[in-house]
């Protein structure tokens, strides 16, 4: 016993001459900044013969290979098919039509249960319409009645480029890639005149046709509200320059070392620790048996697929395993639920959207409910 | 008490189920029959050393012990937009050991959830302003030679909740926007050689191809530095929320740059905007203007012991601990941690410890005789492109509190005298609000 404490006096003794030590000898220190920067504002990595001389060796005989010659040549059918992208000069912009109101009514039928009436949000979704004038909102005390800026297409979007591109690529949701070049340019009409953005000088009218050549007038409200110039010849050296300034974003070069400032304490108000899934746990214990099974069952992976995306948002749609949610709902009878998910009701788009048969729509429905009793 | 010292294996049961019971009815720290020095769990033979383990072709794919089933990703309503499908999933970073991170414990960011890719059918398509356009099989991609480096994922929301007030007490949430592993693929400037890249290719655009179709725009130098094409994770296939089966992997940069599920590499003239870079992705100041392509992920640090999950309340007065923790930086490699024990007043340098490698995490340690009394920790660390990590009222002082992305303030825990560790900030809000209210004053109405 006495050998082990000795030893443990020794250990905390060396500790504490340490700490000693180093406050004593060190004053504010500058930390040495290359003369060369990486595009990343970073040490650049050392080459020699072409490779890595760094902590990383390299095989010096991949550098003098000066062709592999793997793969295909790519075909111009493929690279047509797969080039989706809209650049922000309005390159790979396909032609197509569509009017506002066109737009409405697949906005109702597509987009409205997750992005709300008008764009209006409000689920946890992104909200598409308004917040022109907040962009310097700073919420800094919700207790002084600060409002935080509000980022949408009209308030926030540099380029209505970005909009088709986004529409056509990743929405709806659920299920993306499924709107033709004309519906999305009724989508991106309707979202426009949500935010009162003109078209060609004139405000859009619910009959009003944008197309290709229209829409390449659309001048975002917001265009000049982004830095680094990164569209300049080499504009990516505009980048480069910002980010080797490290005072433009509050990093340091410096370490205070002694007697610093840095303000007091401040200790959490709210806790968002509540909402964590699963809930927090240190124990090293047998997990506990999840009852269940249903996640082999056929429309259970369908419900997945198909439905969770609204389903598993209850601000949106019922949620299985809400019993009270559904307990109402289940009341009205099988036939009613089936109707209503066949047809569409209220926020619901027919099938959910989807093209599944109508025997697969019921089974899915079955299974919500069967999760809900 | 009475030292049992002639027992039968059978006497023994007997026994120990006394000292259970016992231990249980009179809420006894020292059972029955055993000195007080001895450990009752060293004074019995276990149950798994008296029987069969599991056969070793029960488990074709190891699993961790089911004891360790709390070390798991964790997820958060308002981290999420709407659904589980774009949303993030946390590291468990308190839990983690070195610095790498278990392939299955990895954080999970997804805008359209995770795809599952036949690999049979994975296509690699690059064209553009290229001599040669090229369609790539997987099979034919894992022919060039390999390169196998260590780097940090990063998203560059990580920390976010944290710029106005402090809001989660645990480590997973501040900070487990990120994880480490070692990659395996192809770097872009090998593959590139049977393309063929124009002079006038400045910019690249990597699109995946799951739900989201997320696409982003690189710079041509960064591509043509140390970006790689992957498709091995710790010295397996990428897990699926990692793009299985390949993905883009941009060293120390932004983690949404990093696409899964890549597809599509096409090169260009000028950057493209897509809204991963216009909506998300770019940070509002209070000028009403927002930063746009910041890329590289800046230097950052966070003691992972204590934390508030891993707290000192098993320490006692004058005992020696080990505070560590994880430092990075995409823009270089790690030069030194301090620490602090005052939020911040006075510093002192920790030592570092295992690898220090480019744009990785990199651990430090510091060893304390804690005297019981309260204490704020703190840490910096500081890289070798001349970065150090600012103060949260250095930061705020020029971005704000609206700016979600790159946050890399010192981050701070509070160990009370109980050695219970929570979540505190040391901060100036007067200076910070003086300084947001002339950026916003300076500015013209946006």
């Amino acid at each position: 016993m006495l050998k082990l404490n000795k030893k443990i006096s020794v250990f905390a003794a060396i500790a504490i001459s340490f700490s000693v030590s180093a406050v004593a000898g060190e004053k504010d220190v500058k930390v040495k900044a290359p003369k060369v920067r990486a595009i990343d504002a970073a040490t650049e990595y050392k080459v020699e013969k072409g490779v890595y001389a760094g902590v990383y060796k390299v095989n010096e005989q991949t550098s003098k290979i000066k062709k592999f010659g793997y793969g295909k040549k790519a075909t111009p059918d493929e690279i047509k098919f797969n080039n989706i992208d809209v650049r922000y000069d309005w390159k790979g912009l396909p032609e197509g039509k569509g009017t506002v109101a066109e737009g409405e009514e697949l906005y109702s039928k597509n987009c409205i249960m997750c992005h709300g009436d008008f764009g209006a949000g409000g689920k946890g979704y992104p909200v598409l319409a308004g917040g022109q004038g907040s962009l310097k909102n700073q919420l800094i005390n919700p207790e002084n009645g600060d409002e935080p800026p509000v980022k949408t297409i009209g308030s926030y979007w540099p380029y209505a480029s970005t909009l088709f591109w986004y529409v056509k690529t990743g929405m709806p949701f659920p299920h993306p890639m499924s709107l033709t070049n004309d519906q999305t340019y009724a989508i991106v009409a309707y979202l426009l005149s949500l935010n009162d953005i003109q078209v060609g000088g004139e405000d859009l009218d619910d009959d009003t046709v944008l197309d290709k050549k229209k829409l390449m007038t659309v001048v975002m409200p917001n265009v000049n509200g982004f830095y680094p110039d990164v569209n300049a010849k080499n504009g990516a050296d505009n980048m480069k320059k910002y980010l080797s300034k490290a005072s433009n974003y509050g990093t340091q070069t410096v370490r205070c070392m002694k007697n610093c400032k840095p303000g007091k304490v401040i200790r959490i108000k709210h806790t968002l620790d509540e909402g964590i899934k699963p809930p927090l746990s240190e124990k090293r214990d047998l997990p506990k048996v999840k009852a269940g099974g249903a996640a082999d069952n056929k429309y259970a992976k369908m419900f997945e697929t198909n439905c969770k995306a609204c389903h598993g948002n209850k601000a949106i749609a019922p949620v299985p395993g809400d019993k009270e949610a559904w307990a109402a709902r289940i009341k009205q009878g099988k036939d009613t639920l089936y109707k209503h998910a066949l047809k569409g009701f209220q926020g619901m788009p027919p099938k959910g959207g989807t093209n599944l048969p109508d025997a697969d729509i019921k089974g899915i429905v079955d299974y919500m409910v069967s999760k809900s009793k | 008490m009475k030292q049992n010292t002639n027992n039968t294996t059978a006497d023994r049961r007997g026994f120990l189920k006394n000292v259970a019971a016992s231990v249980v009815a009179a809420g006894a720290l020292v059972p029955v029959g055993l000195s007080a020095k001895d450990d009752p769990a060293l004074m019995k033979e276990p149950e798994w050393g008296k029987k069969l383990g599991r056969p070793v072709d029960a488990d074709p794919y190891g699993m961790p012990s089911p004891y360790e089933h709390n070390v798991e990703r964790r997820v958060h309503e308002l981290l999420s937009s709407g659904d589980m499908y774009a949303s993030v999933a946390m590291c468990p970073i308190q839990d983690l050991d070195g610095i790498i991170t278990p392939n299955g414990l990895f954080f999970s960011r997804c805008h359209g959830g995770v795809a599952i890719i036949d690999p049979n059918e994975y296509r690699l398509i690059i064209h553009g302003l290229v001599e040669k356009p090229l369609v790539l099989t997987l099979e034919q991609l894992k022919r060039y030679p390999s390169e196998s480096r260590i780097h940090f994922i990063e998203c560059p929301a990580n920390g976010s909740t944290e710029w106005r007030a402090p809001q989660f007490d645990t480590l997973q949430f501040m900070k487990g926007m990120m994880s480490q592993a070692e990659w395996t693929g192809v770097k872009l400037s090998t593959l590139l050689k049977d393309v063929g890249v124009k002079p006038n290719a400045k910019w690249v655009l990597a699109e995946g191809s799951d739900d989201s179709h997320m696409g982003r725009t690189i710079p041509i130098e960064k591509i043509m530095d140390d970006a790689m094409v992957v498709w091995a994770q710790n010295g397996e296939a990428l897990r699926p929320e990692q793009g299985y089966p390949v993905r883009l992997l941009v060293p120390g940069w932004e983690g949404n740059l990093n696409v899964k599920w890549l597809k599509r590499l096409k090169f260009g003239d000028k950057p493209w905007h897509a809204k991963e870079e216009t909506s998300k992705y770019t940070m509002l100041t209070p000028t009403g203007k927002a930063v746009q392509f910041f890329w590289p992920m800046e230097v950052n640090s966070v003691i992972t012991s204590p934390c508030p999950d891993k707290p000192w309340t098993d320490l006692k007065k004058g005992d020696i601990v080990e505070i560590q923790g994880l430092a990075w930086s995409g823009e270089g490699t790690i030069k030194g941690v301090d620490i602090s024990f005052d939020g911040g007043k006075n510093w002192v340098e920790a030592n570092l410890k295992g690898l220090v490698l480019p744009k990785a995490w990199t651990r430090f340690s510091y060893i304390y005789k804690w005297d019981g009394k309260p204490i704020v920790l703190s840490s910096r660390a500081y890289d070798d492109a001349g970065f150090v990590q600012p103060t949260i009222t250095q930061e705020v002082s020029k971005m704000g509190v609206e700016g979600i992305y790159h946050r890399n303030a010192i981050v701070s825990w509070e160990v009370k005298a109980n050695g219970e560790v929570h979540n505190v900030q040391v901060r100036d809000y007067e200076k910070e609000k003086k300084a947001i209210e002339k950026m916003q004053k300076g500015a013209k109405n946006a």
